[in-house]
Formats: C-alpha cells, sequence, structure tokens
C-alpha cells in the first residue's frame, strides 16, 4: 500500500513538472503532506541532489523513496518519477515527426514556464522561512552565511557544488565549533 | 550487443551530470555526433528539444528518445535504465548514510551551513529561468498570482501547472490571433 502510494506521488510530481527546478514545489508538497520528509529534509535532498550526479527529480525520488520503504521505496519511486517518459516519451518516440513543431505544445509552455517561476519563489519563501528563523526569530548568522552564498553564486559565479561544500565547511566551523 | 553498449554508454553518462540536463546532452554530442557519427547535429537537437518541452526529467526523455532512435524499444529502456542506475546507488548509500549520522553534531551543524545556501541555490538557478518564462507581458501577471495562491492558499501544485497550461493557450491565441488580425 506504502509503495503504491509512494508510486502514485511521484507520478504525479512526474507528470506536472518540466526539468530540474520546476519538481521542487510539487516534491515538498507530496512529500510534507505524506509525512515521508520535514521542511529541513527537503532542503537537505535538494543540496544533496544538487551535489551527486543525477536529475534532480530521480535523486530526490531516492531519498524519498528509501526513506519511506527501503530500498524497493527507491526503486518505486523512480519508476513513478520515469512514468511520463516511458509513457509520453514513448509515444513521441514513435511518432517523432509529429512532435518536431507542436504548436500547442509551445503554447502550454507559454503558461507552464511563468506558472512555475512563481511557484519555485513560492518554495524560496517556504525554505527561507524554515533555515533563516528559528524559534520564531530570525537566526542572523544563517542569514548572512546565505547572503555570502547568494553572492558567491551571482556575482562571482562560483560552482553550485563547490558553494555547497563551502557553506558545509562554514556550517560546521559556525554552528558546531562556535556555537551560533 | 548493441542494447549492451547502449546500457553501458548511458551508464557513464548518467555518472557524470551534475546540476542539470545539459551535461548529458554535451556528452553526447562528443560521443554520438563527432567519434560515431550515428546521429546527426539536427537529429539530437530535435530529440533534445522534444525531451525537454515534455513533462518529466529531461534527461530521461531524452535517454528514451535517443535509445529508441537506435535500437527500438528495447533500446530505449536499456538507454533509461543505464542512465538512472549510477545516480540511485549513490543516492541509497547517502540517504543510508544520512539517516545514520542525521543526529552527529558535525554532520548536523554541516547540514545546517549546507541548508542555509539552498534558496540562494533556488534564486540563482530562477534568474535562468527567466529569460525564457516571460514571452508576453500577462505572464508576469501568471507568474505573481501562482506565487500569492502557491505560498498563502496552499493550493496544490499539481492543479497551478495545469491552471498555468490553459493560460498558456488562452495567452497565445489572443496574442496570436491579434497578429493575423493585424497582417490580414
Amino acid at each position: 500500500m506504502l509503495l503504491l502510494e509512494l508510486f502514485w506521488s511521484f507520478v504525479k510530481i512526474g507528470f506536472t513538472s518540466f526539468g530540474g527546478l520546476s519538481m521542487i514545489p510539487l516534491i515538498s508538497s507530496e512529500m510534507i503532506s505524506h509525512g515521508w520528509m520535514t521542511a529541513h529534509e527537503v532542503s537537505d535532498i535538494v543540496a544533496i541532489a544538487e551535489m551527486t550526479p543525477g536529475p534532480l527529480g530521480l535523486n530526490c525520488a531516492t531519498f524519498a523513496g528509501m526513506k519511506a520503504a527501503g530500498i524497493l521505496g527507491a526503486f518505486v519511486a523512480n519508476m513513478g518519477a520515469l512514468s511520463p517518459t516511458y509513457t509520453l516519451c514513448a509515444v513521441a518516440a514513435v511518432f517523432f515527426e509529429h512532435f518536431r513543431d507542436n504548436k500547442r505544445l509551445v503554447q502550454i509552455m507559454t503558461g507552464v514556464r511563468p506558472a512555475c517561476v512563481g511557484m519555485v519563489a513560492g518554495v524560496v519563501a517556504d525554505l527561507a522561512l524554515v533555515n533563516y528563523v528559528e524559534a520564531g526569530n530570525v537566526h542572523w548568522p544563517s542569514v548572512i552565511l546565505g547572503v555570502v552564498d547568494l553572492v558567491l553564486l551571482m556575482k562571482f559565479q562560483v560552482s553550485i557544488p563547490k558553494v555547497l561544500m563551502l557553506s558545509a565547511v562554514a556550517g560546521v566551523i559556525m554552528f558546531g565549533v562556535m556555537g551560533l | 550487443m548493441r542494447l549492451a553498449k547502449l546500457y553501458f554508454d548511458f551508464l557513464k553518462f548518467g555518472a557524470f551530470t551534475f546540476g542539470g540536463g545539459w551535461s548529458i546532452v554535451a556528452q553526447m554530442q562528443e560521443v554520438y555526433v563527432k567519434r560515431e557519427k550515428s546521429i546527426t547535429e539536427e537529429e539530437l537537437l530535435d530529440i533534445t528539444s522534444i525531451g525537454r518541452s515534455l513533462p518529466g526529467t529531461m534527461i530521461g526523455n531524452i535517454a528514451i528518445l535517443f535509445g529508441h532512435h537506435m535500437g527500438g524499444f528495447w533500446g530505449g529502456v536499456a538507454c533509461m535504465m543505464g542512465m538512472i542506475t549510477v545516480p540511485m546507488i549513490i543516492l541509497v548509500m547517502i540517504t543510508a548514510f544520512y539517516t545514520a549520522f542525521q543526529n552527529n553534531l558535525w554532520v548536523a551543524s554541516a547540514m545546517r551551513g549546507v541548508r542555509t545556501a539552498v534558496a540562494p541555490v533556488i534564486v540563482f538557478a530562477l534568474a535562468g529561468l527567466f529569460k525564457s518564462a516571460f514571452k508576453f507581458p500577462p505572464c508576469y501577471v501568471v507568474a505573481l498570482a501562482m506565487f500569492v495562491v502557491y505560498f498563502f492558499l496552499r493550493v496544490n501544485p499539481v492543479w497551478l501547472v495545469v491552471i498555468g497550461a490553459v493560460l498558456g493557450l488562452v495567452i497565445c491565441e489572443f496574442y496570436e490571433r491579434g497578429k493575423r488580425d493585424a497582417t490580414a
């Protein structure tokens, strides 16, 4: 039953996501509503998925599936996330020519893309509330570290895995050694 | 024999895709277009654009489309399964490690540091999405409305994607009809 629930959750996630980032709002709401992950764990999986090979959606599926139901769960969740691939895409492969410039698909994406931008912005707000706030108060050392990360990414073009590694080291020093 | 090659090719590609699907396209270009010449640049471009525009994981979609092109149904299966093998094994190990050491002070401190970087990483990626997301002015309204509905009203994102798709059709029909009338 749990396996079926996992599969169905990731089928929903798969069919309504269009590439990497756009999966985060769906994953976050499905995982938290089922109690498979906490808000902190959603942040962690986004970071882990960025540091390891493989697409974000499948890495999230493995993490959530494994936590909810072990290795079999991980496999089932992956198959759910891949369901549009082996249904829709398999059909597209057969009728390759018809899919080359599909006008309707372009039109649909014109609305889906901004919708994803809005939802992902919502996730950023959600994550900010969990990661920079502690017991109802703004946790300034975390905010400062976050601002430094943003500057490194946007201004100095440091790569994402490097920024995450640097933050891990900073975390050990600031929160572990200094106890901030 | 051929299926095995496809499987192991994609096993290798899957092991070296960090942060996003474009690295796999670059690797495929290197191997199949330049070295083996088994597919043309244009065909790869078509496969990429279809894989991107259909729902689901872009890399998985590209893998199955390419596999089908090279070796029919089983070719597609071989590429898809090859692609997910290494990431899945790595993530299974990391998840086991994560669950075991989640409460260790040093691991917890490191993860706390990493968490502060997650929102900036998403903001950074979002900035890259901005260029292609706003084709017509009403798209800005769609983005703003979806933010409000998602964050304050907590509507399931599945519905918001469906609403976005419908709005996309309406917006495009409106603008494209306007253009047709102007030229007529």
